[in-house]
């Protein structure tokens, strides 16, 4: 009657977060991996399409978001230290902060399509095609990091919840986000 | 691990729905890669020629397999009334299986029923001007593969549910694979937009890599329906 499936949850001790978290990142990162390999290719196919159109993309506004997700990326993870060490004021306010810096993200991003749709750079050029796709497909990423970062607050702010696994598993999928970001920021504006 | 030879598990109705569902699934896979042709795509970027040449040379086995389509189709009703079901187990309110059956069955209509509609018409009447079959062709892959996105509201239900159940019905993981689902097809709105190439209707990332994924979907679907079915059967034991 006690027998019951032998759950990953046992093996959260080991890793931060849990391991459900993990297959979510780890999957993750394989489909964008698939993209990024995708994209290498047709790169290789037609590397001066590639490099003309590249050459239109703001490597400042790249940088700048590449600081601000970096930025937030150390905030949640001193908000997991500060939440570990009992201080959970201070967690939620590093949370919030971290929040911001993902706000302020989309907003340089939706900036940055703006005026590429302007400029009359839409997906009918393949390397924008990539770009639209892969920045709007990490977008979504981010916005579902902001509901990850809201898992946080509720967690912490609640004195009866405050599970360490929950808010180390949040925090891990945001690093993901600023992975992601930065290999997002180094194939599509960086490589030449 | 231990055999069990004993009564098989769970109730005999959702037992019975619980191998349906990858038998029906099987079925669907047959028609649509084998018979009809749809999966792997037809190249989108040939000419009306080559488009009326596609319904000459597989006329014959899209006829047979669309119009099987056409009466199995319901079954994928049984299929997603399943998966309801377990949803409606959970502690979330069932708001979320009616979520669920209704995202699919939108889903349902551009994905199979239009080609269906449409793969016949060109096969069964061959003699059209070419111009008029290649509209065919073009408007029946474009909603069997454009419409992807139509099913992400089913899996955002899907996910969310699971993600808010006490009653792990599902395990938590499974909410991110369907997350997954809904990211790599709501890329497939790009195949209106390009004839070759990575996000075409034949493309490797707006239809491979989210055929890759919906097969993981499903595959651990499959298996997680039938955990949930023996579950349910433990859980009635303890009563």
């Amino acid at each position: 009657m006690t027998q019951t499936d032998s759950q990953p949850q046992a093996s959260s001790e080991q890793v931060p977060g849990d391991g459900h978290m993990w297959v979510m990142v780890l999957g993750d990162l394989v489909i964008f991996g698939g993209y990024f390999i995708v994209f290498m290719i047709y790169r290789t196919m037609y590397p001066d399409e590639f490099l003309r159109a590249q050459q239109h993309l703001d490597i400042t506004i790249g940088v700048v978001n590449t600081v601000i997700l970096l930025t937030s990326s150390w905030l949640v993870a001193r908000a997991v230290l500060a939440g570990r060490a009992g201080r959970h004021e201070e967690a939620v306010r590093l949370t919030y902060a971290g929040g911001v810096g993902g706000l302020m993200f989309m907003a340089c991003k939706g900036y940055e399509w703006l005026v590429k749709i302007r400029n009359g750079h839409t997906n009918s050029e393949m390397f924008y095609s990539f770009y639209y796709v892969l920045t709007g497909v990490h977008l979504i990423h981010v916005l579902i990091g902001l509901i990850a970062l809201g898992v946080i607050v509720r967690e912490l702010r609640n004195p009866s919840r405050r599970r360490a696994s929950v808010v180390e598993a949040s925090a891990v999928y945001w690093h993901m986000v600023d992975l992601l970001w930065v290999i997002i920021f180094g194939l599509l504006y960086v490589v030449r | 691990m231990t055999v069990q030879t004993e009564a098989p598990p769970g109730k005999p109705d959702v037992r019975l729905m619980t191998w349906f569902f990858p038998i029906w699934y099987g079925a669907f896979g047959v028609i649509i890669c084998i018979l009809t042709r749809v999966t792997p795509p037809p190249r989108p970027d040939v000419t009306a020629a080559d488009k009326v040449a596609f319904f000459t040379e597989h006329g014959l086995t899209i006829k047979i397999g669309f119009c099987l389509l056409l009466i199995l189709l319901g079954g994928a009703a049984l299929t997603n009334g399943l998966v309801a079901y377990q949803i409606k187990r959970m502690s979330v309110g069932s708001v979320f299986a009616y979520g669920y059956v209704g995202g699919m069955g939108v889903g349902a209509l551009p994905g199979f029923l239009l080609v269906s509609v449409c793969f016949l018409t060109a096969a069964f009447r061959p003699d059209r001007d070419p111009e008029l079959i290649s509209l065919l062709y073009d408007l029946g892959m474009l909603s069997y593969n454009g419409s992807l996105g139509c099913f992400t509201a089913a899996y955002l239900v899907f996910a969310i549910a699971i993600l808010y159940d006490k009653n792990q019905i599902f395990p938590v993981w499974f909410a991110y694979v369907t997350i997954w689902q809904i990211i790599t097809e709501v890329i497939a709105t790009q195949m209106f937009v390009f004839e070759s190439g990575p996000f075409a209707w034949n493309g490797s990332i707006a239809f491979w890599w989210a055929v890759v994924v919906f097969s993981v979907w499903l595959s651990a679907l499959i298996v997680l329906l039938r955990q949930a079915l023996k579950r349910e059967e433990t859980a009635s034991d303890a009563n």
